[in-house]
């Protein structure tokens, strides 16, 4: 069995003297859940599976709809002067397809993964602040869907492009609405991220159990928690961008109008200081998912896990410094230019690092192939492609020829997609027995993953070749005789493989649950695998674990299972039954649920509303985020209805969310729910 | 948001003891160490206003309309900002007070932080007026934008510390904040001392350094 | 086992051959692609700077690629070497577990360091070499009178084409051009087609009048970003004769991939010829009654108050009543080989004047090239050009009395804009 460092009995909690709960319950519908049962025990979950099971669903909820824009988009370029749509529209589309897959798909995605994974890695049986944790997939919901209602209430998406160059985003160039949800929906959005970052570091910092030192947690968790910091310093500098080209188009300032002495660049400064770090947030997380894939199929430990963290770490300090890359013909003088040259070029050596590291990794090893492994190596193929593309416009002379054609839609495609999707896609297959219970079948996947592989190379390899062409990203259409119609059409076929091989994972998720009925479940630890989440039960019991495991070393997990004898063999010493948990513990404490979360999400987007549309909507949109965040704070620490074979326990309480991304006050929320305990008082 | 407070200290020195026991942590409490990284995040939000303001402070735009610049009056803000400062002072002797059980004295503090936070939000107002008056309009030109954006999101983060202070307060004089409970009032002096800072960076930067 | 480990064999086998035909095939259609007609493919160099950049970037694609195939095929090789069967109970002997060797982490962090030292040394000499002008002046007859020029071209951007201002009787620096709105006038003003000397490095000066666009033509230079309110300086010059296209290739909105331009290299003898043209106001019809007399009727009253035809309106002109406060000057339209932003042709191979294009755009410019100059709101600047409403009639005849104005270009510029 598990060694088990003392057993705390986690009293009930008692309040101190003086301090009466406020139990009155005189709100209806809100009344404080119980949890447990059907569609409200979702809207009101806590639990940080469930929210990132809710961050996955949606995500690819919004990739079907980023998929469908980038599909209409290559409809449009199949061939040339096609006419699919309009130029009016074709520029809502593309500029819906970047936002929508950078802040609605990938970077939720991500969040998934670090909402479920990190606690389970850890050892901690939930976030450090369970209901903030809610409240950020809550906030990041709304702001999803109010960036999208754009196209129903605001006469069409935001047709600037992602990047929304100003003064092409000003009222006088794009004097529809769309713009003004793209700033709104980013900045709720955004309040979202901040949140969850604030809540995992915290998470990462002082939740993890009895052992497992910041050096000994998985690489995907150090990862994930780069990237929460990453967020942490980039958020409030989009948020400042944000804010000023809203003052701009609401309110009538001049922050980006030339006409007025408005200067246009320093929305590219504020901009791609926030988006170059972006570009790390989006990758670190499937880095850190390949990271744990190749060693658990490999059978080997990850080759040189200091050097791995490590070169996380450098990535994500040098990733503030080499945000004008993206300006280098922007006209901000040659002496910058040659500094950001510089800093691009060096920060290919941290990245180096880690792909020569995954490549030790196999080296040797015994490597199954798995849908998840060949994800995982195709990943780090891939994303090498899109790395040394990359290399070659941090060349400044070079990129006056590359930036702004498909050369670089091919680079940041194998990046984002190469290395982001394809390795968040192994993620999936790798993690979905844990989540779900049930195993993708690997038929299926084989079949997604080769789809997937070959039409994404189809699709964004030929626009490699498109852009030393000369073929400029973002236009609507080009003319017969340039020598793009052979490439083009190619990357359509492309695209619509992709699009099948979606259908194809989608298919199989229904298959396989339907499937699965007749198949033994795939027990804790279906691969062998390295890390903490593999000890317990799959689906995870809603606590975690039966008993924190005080952990000894990296890949905890896989040494419960072997150890190395003298001659450096592996030997087994435990099996995975005898050494997993059953996950039959009762009376673990638990945050309680709470709609709080929820309400105070949806009076974000009737204040965006309000501010477009007529101000008075902010009145209910600000009484419902007060209402809320006083009605949180009340709530009381303890449910004292809930029932006791449950035992729940609360973690207080904060309102911290002023809508603006902004100040908060401080009484954050606090979970004991990490601490190693287990409670056998059944009722 | 009082009661919450109150039990939020609770089980905070609860949990915390035990995660010091059994799991290595940072040491500093959750709700502390997310202040702090609230606060590390913030420095990013006034870094980015403060830079917009420094590029655009002598930007008049083409009708050539008056900046803040013309209109500053530099006495008059120097007191409110002194004001300000001494709030942090009462912070922390509010702090004490709670920290060695003095629950009068507390209280006592505590409003005249909040007070004092008046008096500042109150002289903003009264400047933002005075400015409107002689024709500094948000609308100007970039440099009058900057200026009311970057102090009025100071203000408003002022405004939110009253609000946090004054449920304090209300806690207090129920009774319900103790000398237990004095982290609380230590997370929510840490904010309150933030903002005092960032107006002394903005202080100097807008008003006293000459355009 | 043995069985099920041959037709995983063989399947593997399979899976190479597939592979390998694959690669082939993608090869042959790589070349296929490229040996297409590319009119602004980055890698067909005809100018110093676009050489200068290649020599430095397709070394540097070399290596990438050198890396890129010592990458994958470690993997692929990796891939087949190490490869166990996938099923999740497999329990054969686990392989030697090795989980670090700082050696080799220092040698592969400062192997690419060293490498990206090498690239980078590369990278700021061609930097600088392309951002530095050297001091060049040509001689170039200004009215019969002889001036040193240093060519220098104005670029300003608008939606949804360029504009090329020469000054050629003074020297002008960005100090002197103030406000991109309201320039000082030029000797020689047009559009969409940049005239230059084959052979000199040209210097520009690059704007905008509303939105950022950027200037590139791949063959003779990289880009540069055209920012409403700032002059950022950029160059490129043509070895040859020729005509070389570009296209702007910031994000400006709604008609952005309509906005193309040209630079015509001539000879020095031709450019002077080009001046000598250029510099004199239109030739008006003098028949009132003619097509060309009612055209010019039609243009006075309809195109006059953006339009201006030197000779015909400069007296009342004072700038295009639209966003940008700017249009194309047309007092030489005729001389250009592309209008409408570049994008078409003006000319048909058999060198008579593309009517039928000509008056598709006058009939409705939204239809062939969508903007936002018509169903203003009040107070609404148009940003293009309008539907005037003219006649078919009014159409002919303002296309009659467009033919006229300007030199008509050389043959083989007709011919090499053909591929637009």
């Amino acid at each position: 069995m598990t060694p088990t460092n003392a057993t705390v009995t986690e009293k009930p909690l008692e309040l101190e003297s003086g301090v009466t709960p406020f139990v009155e319950r005189p709100l209806g519908v809100l009344t404080r859940p119980q949890g447990g049962r059907g569609w409200r025990d979702w809207l009101s979950t806590v639990d940080h599976k469930k929210i990132g099971i809710m961050y996955g669903v949606s995500a690819m909820v919004f990739f079907v709809v980023g998929g469908v824009e980038a599909l209409l988009i290559r409809l449009q370029l199949a061939v040339p002067n096609g006419g699919v749509l309009s130029a009016d529209v074709y520029n809502q589309v593309f500029t819906m397809h970047g936002v929508t897959m950078v802040f609605l798909f990938i970077m939720p995605l991500a969040a998934a993964f670090a909402n479920y994974l990190i606690p389970l890695q850890i050892g901690a049986r939930d976030v450090a602040f369970p209901r903030l944790n809610a409240l950020s997939y809550w906030i990041w919901l709304s702001g999803a869907i109010f960036l999208n209602s754009s196209w129903i209430v605001g006469g069409g998406g935001a047709d600037c492009g992602w990047f929304c160059y100003s003064p092409n985003s000003g009222l006088a160039f794009s004097p529809s609405h769309g713009v003004d949800f793209y700033a709104i929906g980013l900045l709720i959005a955004g309040i979202a991220s901040l949140v969850s970052a604030i809540n995992l570091i915290v998470t990462c910092l002082n939740m993890r159990a009895p052992g497992m030192d910041l050096f000994r947690m998985p690489v995907l968790t150090w990862m994930l928690l780069i990237t929460q910091f990453l967020l942490l310093f980039a958020l409030p500098v989009i948020t400042v961008a944000l804010f000023l080209l809203m003052f701009d188009r609401l309110f009538g300032s001049d922050f980006f109008n030339p006409d007025m002495g408005g200067d246009p660049l320093l929305w590219q400064h504020l901009f791609w200081i926030f988006g170059h770090p972006e570009v790390y947030i989006i990758i670190l997380p499937a880095f850190g998912v390949v990271s744990e894939i190749i060693p658990t199929f490999s059978r080997k430990p990850i080759f040189g896990y200091s050097f791995m963290v490590f070169s996380g770490i450098a990535i994500g300090f040098m990733g503030w410094g080499v945000w004008a890359h993206h300006m280098f013909v922007s006209g901000i003088g040659p002496i910058s230019v040659a500094a950001f040259s510089l800093s691009t070029m060096f920060i290919a050596v941290p990245t180096g690092v880690k792909i020569l590291n995954w490549i030790a990794t196999m080296w040797g090893g015994q490597i199954r192939y798995t849908t998840a492994m060949l994800f995982a190596v195709s990943t780090v193929g891939m994303f090498t492609i899109g790395g040394l593309s990359g290399v070659t416009h941090a060349l400044a002379p070079a990129d006056t020829q590359q930036t702004d054609t498909y050369y670089i839609v091919a680079h940041f495609h194998y990046v984002i997609f190469g290395g982001g999707v394809l390795g968040l896609m192994g993620g999936l297959y790798f993690w979905w027995p844990k989540v779900f219970g049930y195993l993708l079948n690997e038929r299926r996947g084989k079949l997604n993953f080769w789809l997937m592989l070959i039409g994404f190379n189809l699709t964004f390899g030929p626009m490699h070749v498109l852009g030393l062409q000369g073929m400029s990203r973002r236009i609507d259409t080009y003319s017969a005789g340039f020598g793009f119609e052979f490439w083009n059409l190619v990357a359509t076929i492309g695209s619509f493989i992709i699009a099948l091989s979606v259908v194809v994972f989608f298919h199989n998720i229904w298959r396989s649950k339907r499937e699965a009925a007749d198949l033994p479940p795939p027990g804790p630890d279906p691969w062998d695998a390295r890390s903490l989440e593999w000890m317990v039960p799959s689906p995870v019991p809603e606590h975690n674990f039966d008993e924190v495991p005080t952990v000894d070393g990296l890949d905890e997990w896989w040494h419960r299972k072997y150890a190395i004898d003298d001659d450096g063999n592996v030997v087994r010493i435990s099996s995975v039954q005898s050494a997993a948990q059953d996950g039959s513990a009762r009376g673990v404490h638990l945050p309680s649920p709470s709609f709080w979360p929820l309400v105070l999400a949806l009076g974000l987007p009737l204040i965006g509303y309000g501010l477009i549309f007529n101000l008075w909507l902010c009145v209910p949109g600000g009484l419902m985020v007060g209402m809320a965040m006083y009605a949180w704070a009340l709530e009381p620490v303890d449910d004292p209805d809930a029932d006791h074979g449950q035992h729940h326990e609360d973690n207080d309480g904060d309102g911290d969310n002023d809508g603006s991304g902004g100040s908060g006050d401080s009484d954050g929320e606090l979970a004991t729910v990490g601490t190693p305990s287990t409670q056998g008082g059944y009722e | 948001m009082s009661n919450a407070t109150l039990e939020t200290a609770t089980v905070d020195d609860h949990s915390d003891q035990e995660s010091s026991e059994h799991g290595p942590s940072t040491g500093i409490s959750n709700t502390k160490l997310a202040m702090w990284l609230f606060l590390g995040s913030e420095c990013l939000l006034f870094g980015g206003l403060i830079s917009t303001y420094l590029l655009y402070k002598t930007r008049r735009g083409p009708d050539n309309l008056p900046i803040p610049t013309d209109v500053f009056d530099i006495p008059f803000t120097s007191v409110s900002s002194f004001v300000l400062l001494m709030s942090s002072l009462t912070m922390v002797l509010a702090l004490a007070a709670i920290t060695r059980g003095d629950n009068f004295g507390f209280r006592i503090w505590l409003l005249t932080t909040s007070l004092l936070g008046g008096v500042f939000i109150g002289g903003q107002v009264y400047e933002f007026t005075a400015f409107l008056r002689e024709d500094v309009g948000f609308t100007n030109n970039p440099a009058s934008s900057a200026f009311f954006t970057l102090t009025g999101f100071h203000g408003v983060h002022v405004s939110l510390g009253i609000v946090m202070l004054m449920s304090l307060f209300v806690a207090s004089w129920q009774g319900k904040l103790r000398p237990q409970h004095a982290e609380t009032v230590e997370i929510a002096g840490l904010y309150w001392h933030f903002v005092d800072i960032v107006w002394i960076f903005i202080f100097t930067v807008i008003y006293l350094i000459p355009a | 086992m043995s069985e099920a480990m041959r037709t995983e064999e063989s399947r593997w086998a399979f899976a190479r051959r597939l592979w390998s035909t694959l690669t082939l095939a993608g090869f042959g259609l790589l070349l296929v692609g490229c040996a297409a007609d590319a009119e602004l493919d980055t890698f067909q160099d005809q100018g110093e700077t676009a050489r200068q950049i290649n020599d430095l970037a397709v070394p540097v694609f070399i290596v990438a690629g050198v890396v890129l195939v010592l990458v994958c095929g470690a993997l692929v090789w990796l891939a087949v070497k190490n490869r166990v069967p996938a099923n999740e109970d497999y329990q054969g002997e686990f392989p030697k577990q090795v989980s670090h060797n700082n050696t080799l982490e220092i040698g592969w962090t400062l192997g690419p360091f060293v490498i990206m030292v090498i690239v980078a040394v590369a990278s700021l000499v061609t930097h600088l070499a392309i951002n530095s002008t050297e001091a060049n002046a040509m001689e170039v007859q200004v009215d019969g009178q002889a001036q040193t020029w240093e060519p220098r071209v104005v670029v300003v951007g608008q939606q949804w084409w360029w504009e090329y201002r020469y000054y050629l009787s003074q020297d002008i620096t960005t100090d002197d051009l103030g406000d991109p709105w309201d320039l000082p006038p030029a000797d020689i003003v047009t559009s969409g087609q940049m005239v230059i000397p084959a052979g000199e490095e040209i210097e520009l000066i690059v704007t905008s009048r509303d939105v950022i666009h950027s200037h590139w033509i791949p063959a003779l230079n990289g880009k540069r970003d055209a920012v409403p309110g700032l002059y950022t300086p950029w160059k490129l010059s043509a070895d040859e004769p020729g005509v070389y296209f570009g296209q702007c290739t910031e994000f400006c909105g709604l008609s952005h991939s309509r906005m193309r331009m040209q630079a015509v290299a001539v000879t020095p003898a031709d450019f002077q010829t080009w001046i000598d043209s250029q510099m004199k106001p239109a030739n008006l019809p003098t028949n009132e009654d003619s097509a060309q007399g009612r055209g010019a009727e039609v243009f006075s009253t309809y195109c006059a108050s953006c339009h201006l035809v030197r000779g015909l309106n400069d007296a009342d002109y004072n700038g295009a009543e639209t966003y940008a406060g700017s249009a194309p000057d047309l007092t030489h339209f005729a001389s250009r080989t592309t209008f409408a932003g570049g994008i078409f042709n003006l000319y048909n191979s058999d060198y008579s004047l593309n009517d039928d294009q000509l008056a598709a755009w006058i009939r409705n410019p939204n239809e062939v090239k969508e903007n936002y100059a018509n169903d203003l709101a009040d107070g609404e600047l148009p940003r293009g050009m309008p539907d005037m409403g003219l006649s078919e009639r009014q159409i002919s005849d303002v296309i009659a009395f467009l033919a006229t104005l300007g030199q008509e270009p050389t043959r083989a510029q007709i011919l090499a804009t053909e591929v637009n």
